[in-house]
């Protein structure tokens, strides 16, 4: 077992991942440090989102994509086969790009991981409901209207509510894949917002295409290219003094 | 008509040349052509309708729906064929919802594509084609000759229930199809395993077309008959008109149409038939109409829609 650094909270140590016989991310090592936001960006088809959605096994639900190598959260391999797929997305929750609220009411979306886990307490569910709403800013927007669909909120607070849904279980991880990209610029600073509360207790990583926002909001920085992490460094670091010609080239705009 | 996206075909002039008219030309014969015949749908349903009101209205009387049928003399109703048609209804999808929704969930949430996958798909799309008189003298032969049952409502609805298993197990992929992947990830991404996503997510997600599938195939089993002559039997149960029993014979509303346009004595067999056949048409609309109501409010209810 590699001694994990004590504030390294997930690490990947030469991860590959396939898809058939195409290899989408090639030998990346990456090691994510506890409550920072660490941005994953690129040009599109990079393999970003590939490589994060290897950090809580979204791959074993894919037909034919295959994860190799080490992937360590608090040290422990989330790929023994002794471990949980459902634990470990329990702890390393995910907001995906486009909002993804259930067809059901503002609260059933909120308490569905709760109650999922075995909470029936109606008091309980209450009291969850509202704090991952306080949590995600969504509260005092929505706190009259909990039974009401969450298909008529607008995409921002979707989003929103989506966050407020993987906090109710308390994880410890959060991986976020490009989730502002389909929202205006009003909402995208709320959800910015959020993630600088968010970090305060959580390990974020976030994937997105916007060098601004990256810069704007994550401590560390990744900068992939073809499947391969080409630099990893502190944010201020990639975008004031790039190491590699790649990197420079991709946040002065010269390509991507 | 508004504003054209597409640039002037000539700069200088803004009016059509007589290929553009030409085209135009088509392009409303074609429109007419398309609306009649959506049209011609809609008036074969009405004359169809009507004309059936205008044959069997005049029998609509109590002592018609709810009397009993009376062999060699005039006078009967059809009360025990419209219960043995209800209660065979209930035997079938009591033995086919969980079957065939059990089959589909496997096949689109667990079966990874290959050859199992495969295999299933094509059983049930062969199944499919079976022609229902195929299937009910199928029911004849294993059922009542190999395993000596009787004709009986139980009989009728083992036959049925083969018969419609395909398309329900179809209703239920296509169901579960409408339901996007990202809900599923969403449900995976908090620690949910896979039979809570299905049974929590996707299903009442799904509940809308489940449900407007499930009453549609009632229909179908409601008006289905070649399957019933040689299983469940040409005549109600002797015991009783509404017989609770299993195992003695139930003649449904269909098969009670057929028999007796086809080999019935009786002489009032036009007042029979015409009747018979406005009731059975008025129920199996009766079900088109109930699918679509009944799927509409499920999924406003169970997905909290508002709008």
């Amino acid at each position: 077992m590699i001694a994990a650094d004590p504030t390294t909270k997930l690490k990947a140590e030469d991860v590959d991942v396939f898809y058939g016989s195409f290899q989408a991310i090639k030998h990346a090592n990456l090691a994510m440090t506890e409550k920072t936001v660490t941005a994953l960006i690129g040009p599109s088809g990079c393999g970003k989102s590939t490589f994060v959605r290897a950090l809580n096994r979204m791959h074993d639900l894919t037909p034919g994509a295959r994860v190799e190598g080490l992937i360590t959260l608090d040290g422990m391999n989330i790929y023994a086969p002794e471990a949980d797929p459902v634990v470990i997305r329990h702890r390393i929750g995910m907001v995906f790009q486009r909002a993804n609220p259930f067809p059901k009411t503002i609260f059933e979306n909120v308490v569905y991981g709760p109650k999922i886990h075995g909470e029936t307490n109606k008091k309980r569910l209450d009291e969850i409901a509202e704090k991952s709403l306080r949590r995600a800013a969504l509260w005092d927007e929505v706190k009259d209207r909990l039974n009401r669909s969450a298909l008529d909120l607008s995409g921002g607070q979707q989003q929103r509510l989506c966050i407020a849904r993987v906090l109710a279980v308390e994880p410890e991880v959060i991986l976020m894949d490009e989730p502002a990209s389909a929202l205006d610029p009003i909402a995208t600073s709320k959800i910015e917002d959020l993630i600088g509360e968010l970090k305060r207790e959580y390990t974020v990583v976030i994937v997105t295409h916007s060098m601004q926002q990256a810069a704007r909001i994550s401590e560390f920085t990744a900068f992939f290219h073809l499947g391969e992490i080409v630099e990893f460094g502190t944010t201020s670091d990639i975008f004031t003094r790039p190491k590699e010609k790649r990197t420079e080239d991709y946040i002065t705009g010269r390509f991507g | 008509m508004g504003i054209s996206v597409q640039p002037p075909v000539s700069k200088s002039t803004l009016l059509g040349s007589p290929g553009v008219r030409a085209r135009r030309a088509t392009d409303r014969v074609a429109t007419v052509v398309l609306w009649g015949m959506a049209i011609s749908i809609i008036v074969m349903l009405a004359c169809f309708v009507l004309y059936l009101l205008y044959l069997g209205a005049q029998y609509m009387t109590p002592d018609f729906i709810f009397g009993v049928p009376k062999e060699g003399e005039a006078g009967g109703g059809i009360g025990p064929e419209i219960f043995n048609s209800f209660y065979i209804l209930v035997l079938t999808l009591v033995m086919t919802v969980p079957i065939a929704v059990s089959a589909g969930v496997y096949i689109q949430e667990y079966a990874r594509p290959g050859r199992f996958r495969g295999f299933v798909q094509f059983s049930a799309e062969a199944l499919a084609t079976v022609p229902s008189i195929v299937m009910g003298l199928f029911g004849l032969l294993i059922f009542v000759y190999f395993f000596h049952l009787r004709f009986s409502a139980i009989v009728g609805a083992m036959t049925l229930t083969i018969l419609n298993l395909p398309a329900l197990m179809r209703v239920t992929q296509e169901a579960l199809r409408t339901v996007p992947d990202s809900l599923r990830e969403a449900s995976m991404s908090v620690g949910a395993t896979k039979w809570q996503t299905i049974t929590k997510a996707v299903l009442p997600s799904a509940i809308g077309p489940m449900t407007t599938g499930i009453v549609l195939i009632a229909g179908r089993i409601f008006g289905e008959t070649a399957a019933l002559i040689y299983t469940a039997g040409l005549s109600v149960s002797a015991n009783s008109p509404y017989d609770f029993s299993l195992t003695h014979t139930a003649e449904t509303l269909a098969v009670h149409l057929w028999y007796t346009r086809s080999e019935s004595t009786v002489p009032d067999v036009a007042r029979i038939g015409n009747g018979s056949a406005l009731v059975l048409l008025f129920m199996v609309l009766l079900f088109n109409i109930a699918a679509r109501v009944l799927g509409r409010t499920l999924t406003k209810r169970l997905t909290g829609k508002s709008s």
